[in-house]
């Protein structure tokens, strides 16, 4: 029933001696929020990093499916994985266009759909109507989304000046405009307060079940990851230690001993 | 606490004397001078000695100074700053005054060739600095090397010109494409790099392209340069005072007196029109999503990978377009000067070209007009204090750096806003 | 004749060497503290020269013994360099250690400028031409008709260059001062946290970095016998490649640079072409810094998202 959207197999990552991902497998389903929980250090951002081709993994597959094409991820670099493969991802440290407003955020986003339509540049120098027409789509686009996030009456003001709850709903949304078919958030509820972490919760259903967009979701809140993943990975050291619904990792001896130690 | 700040400061400014007498001893007070092909030595001391007293004075002051500061704490109204917030909020109407100015400077009746000839340098400047706008400003590419554009743009201009015979207008748009294709040449290996290293390798490339002009004698006649480069015509009418017989020339045309002014005026024109063609061009190249991604690329390259922007076509694009106009305004020196060599191509007008985009704010058009003015116009008031003006020129670089590192129009406009509604 | 020709060319282009490994030594360790190409350095060097000159015209109106004048002109030299480059840091560097990131090399630029124009206001555009210093040498392979000849002051210049690293490699990698700088170079903050003085370890890093440059003036000042203002900026960027080809960040593989970029030079200029020399050093530049940018002894840089 559920579709599987991104199948890692055996994925291992060395820097340098250091191994910094063991090894690891595990799948994401579409329509679902995926959690990779684990220690500070255990890997988990690195896992994205090779993900969206930032990092070139040392072995391992990593498969996207994308309507009825199973794409090879580990083939695109960089900018390729989000522009081919539709994949796109928020950082552990925020990373908007700070001096940009919040709406030139929302278009950088929706760049090579409007660097088409602007024939690459020449027709929107002449101002041609396809052009204007598809940025005034472009604005529209941008304009819903930030109205989901109350951020609209914002729109003109710098990214860098918004309050830092706000700039992390931005950096969500801002990968939301990539029209993406999987979204990879690296702790969006770091430095939130209850509230703003209760607005997440929503915002990340929402994408879920409205977007149909899968969802691997990096948190060490575990309010959030218990309350909202349908499915839990937990690394340590780079290695899986264990996997299951939310429910079943709560109880799991593994992974308290993980996070708490052991008493020996 | 009073005394104990006396104490401190009057060592401070001690110490300051005594690390200016190491720096300034040997280098100013023992000046080498040669004497019958002989290295002698000729002491300066009393100048350094005002120089040593100087910097020790000036530096018991400004201890001072802060510290009267930091009691009246709070207080803070720089006048610096008060004139960078009118400067930002009043840009535009200082853009349309000073266009509205350049048109008629011409006419002006304390114009003269002296001015207009600084007239047209400037806005040669104002050029360049509006192309490497681009490059630097919106897309964040340090490249030291722009002069290597300036002068394939002046040097193609140059030999099509001299060679073919072909007109101005045919020769402008081939030198351009030249420039930008070296640009290209040059991006599509380095635009990877990061910034400082792109910044090396543009300025080794610079350096390249005027060696490489300075030792291919059967093309470039290396140090001698290309002379005779056609004047440019206006629309096929030249400017002579002699013309041949049944010859139309500018004058006759119009049936007016010959003056030699007549062709300055027209080069005067022509820098204007071609440096206002860059800067439109600019201004609506930024709002098109291929500049708005080059100002992403400069605030935050990986966000930009993440977002699907492919940054060396983006980046390959900036540096095209700016090395363009580069050799627009290389050709445009090229027939202005009807003479040409390598030494116009130096490093330091790479320099001077970055100094007056950097300290017009990165981005802003009208900050590059102001620098320009300012730049420029010191280096032409302290022309015959060669060496003087340029350690003034370096100074200001360090200074703008440390107090206003956005230079001076700091405030830069959203290329797209969301209408509001009013109520 | 060959081998004479080539061997004269191995001589010379390792004495070469040498005065460009000891100014790339200074490129390299600002680098590895700040992380920034200290644009001015090869000005440094230039200033570092001009002393040197200036202090051997002094000593040859006195009648004080070779040996004492060269080694008096060393610590002359050495001091007042490292002045220089002691104050080009406080002045123009540290106020913008938080600025943004192309802001110190901008700033490194204008100083750049402000060096050589300063040098020229106050000791004239004009050559300068400095008469031997150290004279005669060892000549070797008479009898093939091309004599291979190897001078006292190439000795020296080798000799002096072989000394001083070992010296400051002994400091760097024994002392607290260079687990300091190195602590540097991991993460500035938390060296602070430590209780290191941060900015002290970057003024000394500059005062080394400047008094080897300044060593580099004085045998180049010496070797060649002219020198002007402008001798910095090629000088610089060949050493930067140099510190470039090595692998930034590492003194060994500094020196192996400025050998390997000396060695290039002239035999680019012995066998190639003398009128693109400098094209060959900058081509190396361009080519290392694209295909090769960790060089020999660098460390891999996978930037960090
Ligand atoms: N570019 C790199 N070079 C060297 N080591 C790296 C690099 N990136 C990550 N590492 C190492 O890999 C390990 C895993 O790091 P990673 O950032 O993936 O951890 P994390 O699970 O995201 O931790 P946190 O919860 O603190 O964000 C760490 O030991 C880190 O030092
Ligand atoms: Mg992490």
């Amino acid at each position: 029933m559920a579709i599987k959207l991104l199948d890692v197999e055996n994925l291992t990552m060395k820097f340098e001696g250091l191994v910094a991902i063991d090894n690891l497998s595990f799948s994401a389903n579409k329509d679902q929020i995926t959690s990779i929980i684990g220690p500070n250090g255990a890997g988990k951002t690195t896992v994205f990093n090779c993900l969206t081709g930032f990092y070139k993994a040392t072995a391992g597959s990593m498969f996207l499916n994308k309507e009825n094409e199973k794409l090879n991820l580990r083939k695109f670099s960089d900018y390729r994985v989000a522009q081919r493969a539709g994949v796109a991802r928020t950082f552990q440290n925020i990373r908007l266009f700070p001096q940009m407003s919040v709406l030139e955020n929302m278009m950088v986003a929706q760049h090579n759909k409007l660097m088409d339509a602007s024939g690459f540049t020449l027709l929107g120098l002449f101002n041609s109507p396809s052009f204007v027409k598809k940025e005034k789509e472009a604005v529209e686009i941008s304009k819903y989304w930030l109205d989901i996030i109350g951020l609209t009456h914002r729109a003109d003001d710098d990214a860098g000046d918004l309050p830092y709850g706000d700039q992390r709903k931005l950096e969500i949304v801002r990968a939301m405009c990539i029209n993406p078919n999987l979204l990879c958030l690296d702790e969006p509820a770091a430095g939130l307060n209850a509230k703003e972490s209760a607005e997440l919760n929503k915002l990340l259903l929402f994408i879920k079940n409205k977007k149909k967009t899968g969802i691997l979701l990096i948190e060490h809140d575990m309010s959030v990851v218990m309350e909202i993943s349908d499915h839990v990975v937990v690394l340590n050291y780079g290695k899986k230690i264990f996997e299951g619904t939310s429910q079943e990792t709560k109880k799991s001896p593994e992974v308290i001993e993980a996070y708490l130690g052991t008493d020996e | 606490m009073e005394k104990n700040f006396l104490q401190s400061s009057i060592k401070d400014s001690l110490f300051t004397g005594l690390i200016a007498l190491a720096l300034f001893g040997p280098i100013i007070g023992l000046r080498t001078v040669a004497q019958n092909e002989i290295l002698v030595v000729q002491p300066k001391w009393l100048l350094v000695i005002f120089i040593v007293a100087i910097c020790a004075v000036g530096r018991f002051l400004i201890n001072l100074y802060t510290f009267n500061r930091d009691q009246k704490a709070g207080h803070q109204s720089s006048i610096g700053k008060s004139i960078g917030n009118f400067l930002d909020t009043k840009g535009t109407q200082i853009a349309i005054s000073a266009i509205i100015f350049s048109i008629i400077f011409p006419f002006l009746p304390f114009t003269d060739r002296y001015l207009m000839d600084i007239g047209i340098m400037m806005l040669t400047y104002i050029m360049l600095g509006w192309g490497l706008n681009i490059v630097i400003g919106l897309a964040g590419l340090l490249d030291l090397g722009y002069v290597a554009f300036y002068a394939v743009g002046a040097y193609s201009y140059a030999l099509f010109a001299i060679h073919f015979g072909w007109s101005f207008w045919i020769c402008l748009p081939i030198a351009g494409i030249f420039a930008a294709m070296f640009g290209v040449l040059l991006g599509f290996p380095v635009l990877r790099l990061r910034g400082d290293y792109l910044a090396i390798v543009t300025l080794a490339f610079g350096e390249m392209i005027r060696i490489l002009l300075l030792n291919w004698y059967e093309l470039t006649k290396g140090p001698d340069g290309l002379t005779g480069i056609p004047r440019p015509s206006f629309f096929g009418l030249p400017f002579k005072s002699f013309p041949e017989e049944g010859e139309q020339t500018f004058h006759t045309f119009f049936g007016l007196e010959y003056s030699p002014m007549q062709r300055i005026i027209f080069l005067y024109y022509l820098i204007l029109v071609l440096a206002l063609i860059t800067n439109l061009f600019t201004i609506k190249i930024r709002r098109l999503p291929i500049g708005r991604a080059w100002e992403a690329l400069r605030e935050d390259e990986i966000a930009c990978k993440s977002l699907g922007v492919n940054p060396r076509n983006t980046k390959l694009t900036a540096f095209a377009i700016g090395a363009m106009f580069g050799g627009f305004a290389g050709s445009f020196f090229a027939t202005r000067q009807a003479f040409i060599s390598p030494e116009s191509f130096t490093f330091i007008e790479s320099a001077i070209i970055v100094a007056i985009v950097v300290l017009g704010g990165m981005g802003s058009q009208t900050g590059v007009v102001l620098s320009t003015i300012f730049l420029i116009g010191l280096i032409e008031v302290f022309r015959d204090f060669e060496s003087y003006r340029m350690i003034a020129f370096g100074g200001a670089m360090v200074l703008i750096m440390i107090f206003r590192p956005r230079g001076i129009l700091a405030t830069r406009k959203p290329t797209i806003t969301l209408e509001k509604k009013k109520g | 004749m060959d081998l004479a020709y080539f061997l004269q060319q191995l001589i010379n282009g390792v004495t070469l060497g040498s005065v460009y490994g000891l100014i790339a030594i200074g490129y390299t360790m600002v680098y590895g503290i700040i992380g920034m190409i200290n644009f001015a350095h090869g000005d440094i060097f230039m200033v570092g020269a001009f002393v040197a000159l200036i202090s051997f015209i002094l000593f040859a109106l006195t009648s004080i013994a070779l040996p004492v004048v060269l080694l008096l002109t060393l610590l002359i030299a050495m001091v007042f360099t490292a002045c220089y480059g002691w104050t080009v840091e406080k002045l123009a560097y540290k106020p913008l250690r938080k600025s943004f990131r192309l802001a110190p090399l901008i700033s490194a630029l204008g100083m750049s400028i402000v060096l050589q124009n300063y040098v020229q206001a106050a000791q004239g555009a004009r050559i300068k031409t400095l008469q031997p210093v150290i004279q005669g040498g060892f000549t070797f392979m008479e009898e093939t008709g091309f004599t291979v000849s190897l001078s006292y002051l190439q000795v020296f210049i080798v000799l002096v260059t072989i000394f001083l690293m070992a010296i400051f490699t002994l400091l760097i990698t024994r002392t607290a001062l260079g687990r300091a700088q190195r602590a540097c170079e991991q993460d500035r903050t938390m060296t602070a946290l430590m209780g290191i003085n941060v900015d002290r370890t970057i003024s000394i890093t500059f005062i080394i970095g400047s008094s080897l440059a300044s060593v580099a003036g004085m045998m180049f000042v010496m070797y060649y016998g002219v020198i002007d203002f402008y001798i910095g900026f090629l000088a610089g960027i060949k050493a930067f490649t140099a510190a470039v080809l090595g692998g930034i960040g590492s003194i060994p593989g500094a020196m192996l640079g400025g050998l390997l970029i000396g060695l290039i030079e002239v035999f680019w200029s012995g066998y190639i072409s003398i009128e693109y020399k400098d094209i060959a050093a900058f081509t190396v530049l361009v080519v290392v810094l694209i295909f090769f940018p960790t060089g020999f002894l660098g460390k891999p840089d996978i930037e960090k998202v």
